[in-house]
């Protein structure tokens, strides 16, 4: 089945999708995109997430840590801040105002405005004229 | 996470590592040189992590094209980068092209001279002493450095470059 999702979104809600998962539990950079990958974002690769993580942690969103590994080197495991728990919440809280409007309008009927009804009378006036 | 997990990478593969880092180096050069050197330790430090899991080839094959990459890195900034590397191309194309100027302007100068019958002509450009000389067939071309023509060098080439590079895009 051909992934019909626009980049474009992803783009804008990866970062509170990295944040989200990664309050529930810290990890290393593979292992994240895994995890989104078993959340449903099948074709997401880490030369997308990577560059999300280095921008999050930058901006203080995201501390990491060295864990030794018994299965090769040092993992970087990463973990919300508290900057970063803000930012998530007003993340998770704007994302909730725009699906609700983007719902709204996509799964009802069209409502036209007052405007829209008196564009279409007078196109019916010109009509008769 | 499948058997190569225990597998430590082997020569080869830190070899195709470390050329891939230098390829994504390369293509972030006109990134913030702090903040690329991170970047480039991320990626490092994440891929050997996720070889383990993987293998070297897959986690190398999952970052994509370094250029892409670093396009996606760029994209991270929100705001656009100098491109200095272009600056710097266009400053020296710009300063060779008055060399290339002044010289044919003395060749012709100099043809000009031998039609004539041969001869030394003496020119101040720029405050610089020029003596042109044509005898025999055989031509000489003598100069003196003087400030207004480095300065007009300088000038051309340093137009060149702040265009190029978008020099203005260092400004918050």
């Amino acid at each position: 089945m051909p992934d019909t999702r626009d980049p474009q979104l992803l783009k804008g809600v990866l970062p509170l999708l990295v944040l989200r998962l990664l309050t529930t539990a810290e990890s290393y950079g593979y292992e994240l995109v895994t995890r989104l990958r078993e959340a449903g974002l099948a074709q997401i690769t880490t030369g997308t997430v990577y560059p999300v993580l280095g921008r999050l942690e930058r901006d203080g969103l995201l501390a990491s840590r060295l864990v030794a590994s018994s299965s090769g080197p040092a993992r970087k495991y990463y973990r919300p801040t508290d900057d970063g728990a803000a930012h998530l919440a007003r993340a998770e809280a704007g994302w909730a105002e725009l699906a609700a409007v983007v719902t709204r309008v996509t799964s009802g009927p069209p409502e036209p405005t007052s405007g829209a009804i008196d564009r279409i009378g007078a196109g019916t006036e010109d009509r008769r004229v | 996470m499948n058997d190569r997990s225990t597998t430590a990478p082997t020569r080869t593969e830190r070899l195709r590592l470390a050329w891939y880092l230098q390829r994504l180096s390369w293509a972030l050069q006109d990134y913030p040189g702090r903040e690329r050197r991170a970047a480039v330790l991320q990626v490092q430090e994440d891929t050997l992590a996720a070889a383990a899991d993987v293998g070297m080839a897959t986690a190398i094959d999952e970052l994509g094209h370094p250029r892409a990459l670093a396009e996606r890195y760029v994209a991270q900034l929100d705001r656009p980068l100098p491109r200095w590397t272009s600056g710097a191309v266009a400053a020296t194309l710009a300063a060779a092209a008055l060399l290339y100027l002044g010289l044919a302007y003395a060749a012709g100068a100099l043809e000009t001279l031998e039609a004539l019958g041969g001869g030394s002509v003496t020119t101040y450009p720029l405050g610089g002493e020029v003596v042109l000389t044509a005898s025999d067939g055989a031509f000489s071309l003598e100069s003196t450095v003087s400030w207004p023509g480095v300065l007009l060098v300088v000038a051309v080439a340093g137009v060149a470059f702040a265009l190029a590079s978008r020099v203005w895009r260092v400004l918050p």
